[in-house]
């Protein structure tokens, strides 16, 4: 009789613990499969430097699709200028990192610093973004953003004194190391960052009103919800993600050309992922991106002599989850659960 | 001829019809009459194929349509003059009859059909190369019974034709019905104007809430209270 | 029956009131007029021909693009895999076709060739067409309408995905083209200089485009064509069916994208993301005249080759594709629907 207070006081702490992780976006069982995320390259096999890069590649796409699915799975805005936007940030923060064209008397600024420069230049460009999709719904606003994508993908192409052009510039790293792993500290975090912060927003009353105005704009209009206030938010605080993700990028890789980073085949990658992830989940691109990265690599090492067979099942997996799933992995899981649940109620 | 039997049908999740039943025999005019959101529209789309019922069945001359595609249903014989029209907004009055005709094989059946239309109704061959779209309301109507026609139906289906019309335009639509129906084509009519359909009609049923209520001769139910009250307003 | 006075509709239009209509499509009339003087002026002939050239290009490009949008409102992002396609049957039909006729000697042999090759590759692509329409949108369909343009769009965007990187495995990343189809010197029109191919090339757009066009207007499929474009339901009401039409509209677009892919081969070489260009320039015009407006399509075709060419003799070749850009987000702010204003269903509400 005694012990029940103790297991009740526990259930509270339990609890509280849940909900605080609710908060934040996570199910236990998200939160524990991250800590494992986060603690295997430190084991074998995947210590190994290969698989290491293949986790940096997994969260920096998981990453990109929790940013991508903020806008296309809450106000139902395919951004086709996705890539554009990171590629502004790739740029912003590289050419700022190399050659600081202001301060003259230092080689180049810090590129801890200069991410977040190319990040609000890219929340710059997404919020002009936003206003120039603003009256526009649906394939109209996609097509406006694929214009636009393609016009900053020519202007990086066209404004060869800062960017080189299609030849590509190098851009300092992070760090100078051998060593991987450190990299994938930086992603993944940012990737933490970047979940949470949007699964807060999300969350709020603020997401309330991405989902009416991605529902039916003139009737969240009419009930009060300012639809070019949300809207060009949202567009903003997407582009200062992808911005910075650009950022990781360009240190990271140290080499940028136009066409590996901005090209609408880049987008269209984040967009498979967030989709057969599951619109409107955040978390559901994030789950995909880690075990498809592996296959496709996977497939790309061992079947070498087969060019594009990974983009061919990236393709058609798209398209089946669209014509017969297109609730993605999240509505299936959260599917499942219901089942679950339900069964087990039975049996009790 | 046309046989309801317990049909239940609705939108997705809002089920319109329960076990709706009715009979129409060949070369009856009927009538199917109820106050607004009764599902009597639903009923004529149901048996159109552009909903596909949740449950019973439809029969036409002893055969179940119920699974059928809309196309095929309207090439058995039955033309369905919706509440919309669906009129080709952007064609020529000529063009959409012809298309009424689309089903026809042979030319020579098509224009001696589009012959006697004209015929039926002079003002169309007056606007024959005028866009649908810029007609007058009831000119509009009467192209929709007209399309209607042109597949040589022995069923047609009438949706609220006299909605929206002057009185004597009300009055030239329902006179086309009469015509149309002393050549021999079976009428399933849908009416607000419940005064002037019982006087036209052979028979009629009641619908309400989804369900038939009530059944019988058309000059019998001018008489009835319930009619009476509810919908002729004495 | 109720006998009224007709009133014919009288026919003194008030041509201020009709311009004060249709302001956007007077404003581009007058532009294009001196855009066209003035690139006559810079350019020359060769200039003007060129636009000529690349106008009915586009414009055949284009015509497919809005007629699969305005029968089916899909948004066809895989439209210039259809012109990789028929680029690709084009070189494979052409290649060995050529070699064989070149060793008859017989010169009208040699001369057929390339019309065969397109004729194939047109073939093939209406196949393709059926294909994929079977495949994907009819499930789709099927399983339900709701957000179908967006749903239809990604599908696309996924198809396009597909096809460029099945043929990167199947063919390699390798470029295959021809110099050229008819091994005759060019011809001057006007003091220019203009190869038999990109005239044959035109004139095969030009052709193609004019087929359609009775096709469309005088039978009685093309007739149901344009009634599913108005109005599903109506046509579904009179017997038409919905299926075989769709099948039929989207084969008819992807064989016209294929001919103009292979038409074009002895200028875009066959390589996996070739039409993507294409692309880009076909939804520049549809975009411009509004989605789903066919007739529209034909002109904008013009209107796109104008531009581009005003465009690389006044501003520099390098902003070619930043220019589109800034025309298209004022005409989408300006006149969303297109300049020629084209209600299309079901847009509006997506």
């Amino acid at each position: 009789m005694n012990s029940t207070p103790t297991i009740e006081a526990k259930g509270t702490i339990w609890q509280k613990f849940v909900s605080l992780l609710n908060k934040i976006g996570f199910s236990p069982l998200g939160f524990v499969l991250l800590i494992i995320l986060a603690l295997l390259p430190n084991f074998y096999p995947f210590s190994q430097e290969y698989i290491v890069r293949w986790m940096i590649m997994g969260a920096f796409l998981a990453a990109q699709s929790v940013a991508f699915d903020f806008t296309a799975g809450y106000i139902n805005i395919v951004n086709f200028g996705f890539a554009a936007l990171l590629g502004v940030g790739a740029y912003t923060s590289g050419i700022l990192a190399n050659t600081t064209p202001f301060l003259l008397y230092a080689p180049g600024l810090n590129p801890w610093l200069t991410i977040w420069l190319g990040a609000l230049m890219a929340a710059l460009v997404g919020f002009l973004l936003g206003i120039l999709t603003l009256r526009l719904r649906g394939i109209f606003a996609a097509v406006m953003a694929w214009f636009v994508g393609i016009a900053l993908m020519g202007l990086v192409n066209n404004l060869t004194d800062l960017t080189r052009g299609p030849l590509g510039m190098n851009p300092v790293k992070f760090i100078e190391t051998p060593n991987n792993l450190p990299y994938f500290y930086i992603i993944l975090s940012m990737m933490i960052v970047i979940y949470i912060t949007l699964k807060l927003v999300v969350g709020s009353n603020i997401g309330l009103a991405f989902k009416a105005i991605g529902q039916n704009p003139d009737a969240a209009r009419a009930s009060g919800i300012n639809p070019t206030k949300y809207l060009v938010f949202n567009f903003t605080l997407s582009a200062f993600f992808a911005g910075l993700l650009g950022g990781f990028y360009a240190h990271f890789f140290g080499s940028l050309t136009p066409s590996t980073l901005m090209h609408t085949s880049k987008t269209v990658e984040v967009l498979a992922i967030a989709y057969i992830g599951g619109r409107g989940s955040l978390w559901g691109g994030i789950t995909i991106a880690f075990p498809f990265v592996f296959f496709i690599e996977f497939l790309r090492s061992n079947l070498s002599s087969l060019p594009g067979l990974h983009l061919v099942i990236y393709g058609v997996l798209m398209i089946m989850i669209m014509i017969y799933y297109p609730s993605g992995f999240s509505g299936f899981y959260y599917w499942a659960v219901v089942k679950i649940k339900g069964l087990l109620n039975k049996t009790k | 001829m046309l046989e309801l039997k317990n049909l239940d049908s609705g939108y997705d999740f809002l089920q319109v019809l329960w076990e709706v039943s009715f009979t129409v025999e060949q070369g009856e005019f009927v009538a199917l009459i109820g106050p607004n959101g009764a599902g009597k529209s639903t009923t004529l789309r149901t048996i159109a194929g552009l909903i596909k019922p949740k449950g019973g069945d439809i029969l036409f001359n002893g055969e179940s349509i119920k699974a059928k595609a809309p196309h095929l249903i309207s090439r058995m014989g039955i033309s369905y003059v919706s509440e919309a029209l669906n009129l080709f907004t952007d064609m020529s009055v000529k063009e959409n009859l012809l298309l009424g005709a689309y089903a026809v094989k042979e030319k020579e059946t098509q224009l001696k059909t589009l012959d006697y239309v004209f015929e039926l109704f002079p003002r169309l061959q007056e606007r024959k190369d005028q866009l649908a779209g810029t007609m007058s309301g009831g000119e509009r109507k009467m192209l929709a019974i007209a399309r209607g026609m042109m597949s040589n139906p022995t069923l047609m289906l009438v949706d609220e034709p006299s909605l929206g019309l002057q009185p004597n335009l009300t009055y030239a639509v329902f006179e086309a019905l009469l015509k149309l129906r002393k050549q021999g084509v079976t009428i399933l009519l849908v009416e607000q104007n419940v005064n002037a359909t019982l006087d036209i009609t052979d028979r009629a049923y009641i619908l309400e809430q989804g369900k038939i209520v009530m059944s019988g001769p058309s000059h019998e139910m001018k008489a009835n209270d319930h009619v009476r009250n509810a919908y002729l307003g004495i | 029956m109720a006998k009224e006075t007709s009133t014919a509709p009288t026919t003194t239009v008030n041509f201020i009131t009709w311009i004060k209509d249709n302001l956007p499509v007077v404003i581009v009339t007058i532009f294009s007029i001196i855009l066209f003087i003035m690139i006559g002026f810079e350019g020359g002939p060769p200039q003007l021909l060129n636009v000529i050239v690349t106008g009915c290009m586009w414009a055949l490009l284009a015509t497919g693009l809005a007629l699969v949008f305005g029968v089916m409102n899909i948004p066809h992002f895989a439209h210039g895999e259809s012109f990789m396609v028929g680029a690709y049957i084009a070189y494979f039909t052409f290649t060995p076709l050529n070699k064989i006729f070149l060793a008859t000697g017989s010169k009208f042999l040699i001369y057929l060739g390339p019309f065969l090759a397109i004729i194939a590759a047109g073939l093939a692509g209406s196949v393709l067409g059926i294909i994929i329409e079977k495949l994907v949108f009819a499930p789709l369909r099927h399983r339900t309408k709701e957000g179908w343009i967006m749903n239809a769009f990604l599908l696309t965007v996924g198809m396009s995905f597909v096809l460029t990187n099945g043929t990167t495995l199947a063919m390699g990343p390798n470029f295959r083209g021809i110099p050229r189809y008819f091994d005759v010197p060019s011809v001057e029109i006007m003091g220019a200089f203009i190869a038999v191919d990109r005239i044959v090339a035109a004139i095969i757009s030009l052709v193609t485009i004019g087929l359609l066009w009775f096709f469309l207007r005088w039978t009685k499929l093309g007739r149901a064509i344009r009634a599913v474009s108005q109005d599903e339901t109506g046509a579904q009401l009179v017997g038409i069916n919905l299926d075989f039409i769709q099948t039929f509209t989207f084969s008819l677009a992807t064989g016209m994208a294929a001919i103009s892919g292979a038409s074009l081969l002895f200028m875009f070489q066959a390589y996996p993301t070739v039409g993507l260009t294409p692309l880009y320039f076909a939804w520049y015009v549809v975009m411009l005249v509004g989605l789903g407006n066919v007739a529209g399509a034909i002109v904008g075709g013009f209107l796109v080759a104008l531009l581009q060419s005003g465009t690389q003799l006044f501003i520099g070749l390098s902003w070619q594709s930043v220019v589109p850009t800034a025309i298209m987000v004022l005409v989408l702010m300006l006149a969303p629907s297109g300049i020629f204003g084209s209600e299309v269903k079901g847009v509006q509400e997506q």
